[in-house]
């Protein structure tokens, strides 16, 4: 397989690795732009200006990515920083995703990692308020709280994001196509009716949130409309126990509404180490969210009042019902099938080890791919797949003791092995556990 | 347990330490609970250090990282108060901070961990005493009480961990200055504070004064402060402490101290004088070799710079004398002590020679934003021969 791929681009100019002045004081300096590391490269000496023409006269682009998401981005403009001739396609904006609508910089930036953050920033302060007294701080009133406020600020910040994105891509030569990208075949790309030829082409289309079908499922929101509701719930059910509906769970509850908790394990964050998972649900339940262990949603209904969330723990009603039930990859309507890209069940795109699918000329990153549905993981996998075809030196993305934070009040962080999965791999290991009291909660209570 | 044919031995301890701090209870607890018998001694407890006072938990826990902190939480939510507007918050009127509330919580804090260490000695095993420790010779303490009354304690070990004390520069006039100790105690928040140093004690109290309100001039010799520290984190330091309003006064040395009127000092530098209700000295600490007298010149205990002096092993040159924390001034950092201490008792007591390992020693600034660092900064790197690729990341 990966003999293939080396033959695909033997054609392709020689590789052109990134000279780099590797001298005591070489850098790669961040920008104060983006909330993500930025590496600008250092003097690259001997290369020739970028090109604007493909290396290849048969293709229209070395590079058409589908998708300007954290992937897509990343590879995309990595690859253009290498001469390449790149393209990218993506939707118009829209903080609501939807089979017409996406956006530049994708689900980290417009409806994921970005606004969740903000948001948890913003419900956070509501406890600094209360623990400011113990500290000294005294407040003549409760400070007001106002949800579309914060929701305009998000909003505002996301245009910026977006446009830095797009100042990105066009600052490294990478042309942007606006609509929706579908496969033709194994070199040819569709947007809204025009077409594209290229040398490789890069499927980075991410996921979208899942709803199970049961009645009632159109009254539900996603995480997407939560972020963007025009006002905040008083009380909220949230079906899921994986980390969107525990963070948006902690959300709602710090700044003030009733939280409902529904999911079918005996404890929150499945996957995770038990103890972290036994903390957590205590954690959770010492600030007020209701959890509902053991149950299974199914069906919603409408009342005169709201709405009616009916699981097998019995009935709740509810302003809003938000089901954090797992993301999907988008995968739908993109001619895959048709181009020999296969999937799996869950819809993923099968790739190998240096995210070739089963189309050697068709390359897939991030979500899409379904491995570790995280940013950086996307820009690593983005990273690799430039090497991969632009400096000719097939790169394994490496997914081991990928670091990971789950933004819940508080938080969890991880990396590496959970207790059970070292069992698992080792059989006798040794386990430290240190539990102590924060010492800001010394004076804050 | 034990031989019958042993030799029962001539003394009474298997460990005396003099000092209660983290170094000394950290040894000493573990030892007692391994079934030796152990005595401690530490001088009574008061929040501000001096010859005759002290206290279980030493300086961390008394005056050091635990109030420290404290303060820097307390002086934190000024900033957290201003960034609430814009994620919606509406703040009627700004808070109004009470010093006097957060230093009586923090009094009440480190008293209460005060009585804590004792009573985890108590529950190890471990015989208090209350006083001062002196060497008589390298197998006998004197412990001297309040009232004067002395006892002599025979012990196969002993563990000197008396810590160290608040250093002011020898200038004229620097008696009207204070030290960390007084900072953590006063009445009140100083309008006016002058900061002599540049080292964390220094940059951290600069961002607590200025988070509660003070004006803050910070005075230090070198162009940037935290010296030692990697250039790129000084001078990212530098910025945060003027972009929050501290006045920052580099390569300025401070000459001389003198009362201007009632609750004011005139700082005298060579570039310029400045007048202010407060002067606080950060400029270093030195080891408790001789507050009180230990007896270390006695009994022929070697001396380094000021610090007692120790092999890998935290033995001195006195066979059976170890010394361990800040008194042997190698990496003056609690987990340090700690670690120090662990390693000290598995060679005394369980015959385990073992080597505390100062390798990645992980540690935090908590000027605000904080630093934190661990390993070799560029500078270390470069000067230990090593070619080096540095990444930067710099966000918002």
């Amino acid at each position: 397989m990966v003999q293939g791929a080396l033959a695909s681009f033997a054609s392709l100019r020689p590789s052109m690795a990134i000279r780099g002045v590797r001298s005591l004081s070489s850098r790669f300096s961040g920008s104060q732009r983006s909330l993500q590391n930025v590496r600008k490269a250092s003097p690259r000496a001997g290369m020739p200006r970028t090109l604007t023409v493909a290396a290849s006269e048969e293709y229209d682009y070395d590079l058409f990515t589908i998708g300007a998401g954290s992937g897509g981005v990343r590879c995309s403009r990595m690859s253009a920083g290498k001469g390449a001739k790149v393209a990218v396609a993506e939707l118009p904006f829209s903080t609501q995703a939807s089979d017409t609508t996406g956006g530049v910089g994708g689900t980290c930036v417009i409806r994921g990692c970005v606004p969740k953050k903000l948001l948890v920033y913003g419900s956070h302060f509501a406890e600094d308020f209360e623990d400011s007294e113990g500290f000294g701080w005294k407040m003549n009133e409760k400070p007001d709280f106002d949800w579309t406020k914060l929701i305009a600020s998000k909003n505002k910040e996301l245009d910026r994001l977006t446009g830095i994105y797009k100042r990105l891509l066009d600052g490294s030569g990478v042309e942007l196509v606006e609509g929706r990208g579908t496969v033709v075949d194994a070199h040819t790309v569709e947007v809204d009716g025009k077409r594209f030829t290229a040398k490789n082409i890069l499927v980075a289309v991410g996921g979208r949130a899942f709803v199970p079908d049961i009645p009632g499922k159109e009254l539900v929101i996603t995480s997407d409309e939560a972020l963007d509701l025009p006002k905040m719930p008083k009380k909220i059910c949230i079906v899921g126990s994986g980390y969107i509906a525990l963070e948006f769970a902690c959300i709602f509850n710090a700044l003030g509404a009733e939280v409902h908790v529904y999911y079918r394990q005996p404890l929150p964050l499945r996957g995770f180490d038990e103890e972290v998972r036994g903390f957590l649900a205590e954690q959770l339940a010492l600030k007020g969210i209701v959890l509902h262990p053991g149950a299974t949603p199914t069906a919603v209904e409408k009342t005169d009042t709201g709405l009616k969330l009916i699981t097998s723990d019995g009935e709740q009603e509810a302003d809003e019902v938000m089901f954090g039930t797992g993301r999907k990859p988008n995968v739908k309507n993109l001619g895959l099938e048709e181009a020999g890209v296969e999937m799996a069940d869950s819809g993923a795109i099968k790739v190998n080890e240096i995210s070739q699918t089963t189309c050697p000329s068709i390359w897939a990153i991030g979500d899409v791919t379904d491995r570790i549905n995280l940013t950086p993981v996307a820009l690593m996998e983005g990273m690799a797949l430039t090497k991969t075809l632009f400096d000719g030196v097939p790169t394994e993305p490496d997914h081991t003791n990928v670091a990971c934070a789950v933004f819940t009040q508080p938080q969890v962080a991880t990396v590496g092995l959970t207790e059970e999965e070292a069992m698992t791999e080792f059989g006798d290991i040794d386990v430290y556990t240190s539990s102590f009291r924060p010492m800001k909660n010394t004076l804050s209570v | 347990m034990g031989n019958k044919n042993a030799k029962p031995s001539p003394y009474d301890y298997d460990l005396v330490t003099i000092g209660g701090g983290s170094g000394g209870v950290r040894a000493s607890r573990l030892a007692a609970a391994d079934g030796k018998k152990v005595a401690i001694i530490e001088l009574p407890f008061d929040p501000v250090s001096s010859e005759s006072t002290g206290g279980f938990g030493g300086t961390c826990v008394i005056r050091g990282c635990v109030p420290k902190k404290l303060f820097v939480y307390g002086s934190h939510f000024h900033e957290e108060f201003e960034d609430a507007e814009g994620f919606g918050w509406n703040i009627h009127t700004p808070p109004k901070f009470n010093w006097q509330h957060l230093m009586a919580q923090k009094t009440k804090e480190i008293t209460r961990l005060n009585g804590i260490y004792a009573k985890m000695l108590n529950n190890a095993g471990a015989e208090i005493f209350e006083g001062r420790g002196k060497l008589i010779d390298a197998h006998t303490v004197e412990v001297t009480d309040a009232a004067g009354h002395k006892t002599l304690l025979k012990t196969a070990n002993t563990c000197i961990a008396t810590g160290g004390y608040a250093f002011k520069l020898p200038i004229p006039g620097a008696e009207l200055g204070i030290t960390s100790d007084e900072a953590l105690t006063l009445p009140d928040l100083p309008r006016k504070v002058c900061i002599i140093g540049g080292g964390y004690i220094a940059v951290e109290f600069a961002g607590i004064f200025n988070g509660l309100g003070a004006e803050v001039h910070l005075v230090f010799r070198q162009e940037l402060p935290l010296r030692g520290f990697d250039e790129d984190v000084r001078a990212a330091v530098n910025e945060n402490l003027i972009k929050r309003g501290i006045i920052v006064h580099p390569k300025c040395n401070p000459k001389s101290l003198a009362e201007a009127s009632a609750g004011t000092i005139t700082v005298e530098t060579d570039s310029g004088q400045l007048t202010v209700n407060t002067v606080m000295f950060a400029t270093g600490r030195k080891p408790n070799i001789s507050r009180p007298d230990l007896g270390l010149s006695e009994v022929g205990v070697e001396l380094d710079h000021g610090a007692i002096k120790v092999d890998a092993f935290s033995r001195t040159n006195v066979n059976g004398v170890w010394a361990i924390g800040d008194v042997t001034n190698r990496v003056n950092l609690t987990p340090v002590a700690l670690m120090e201490g662990a390693a000290m008792m598995a060679s005394a007591m369980k015959g385990r020679m073992t080597k505390p390992d100062y390798q990645y020693i992980p540690s935090a600034v908590f000027c605000q934003p904080p630093v934190a660092s661990c390993g070799l900064s560029e500078q270390e790197a470069v000067s230990n021969g090593h070619t080096c690729d540095v990444y930067l990341a710099s966000f918002r």
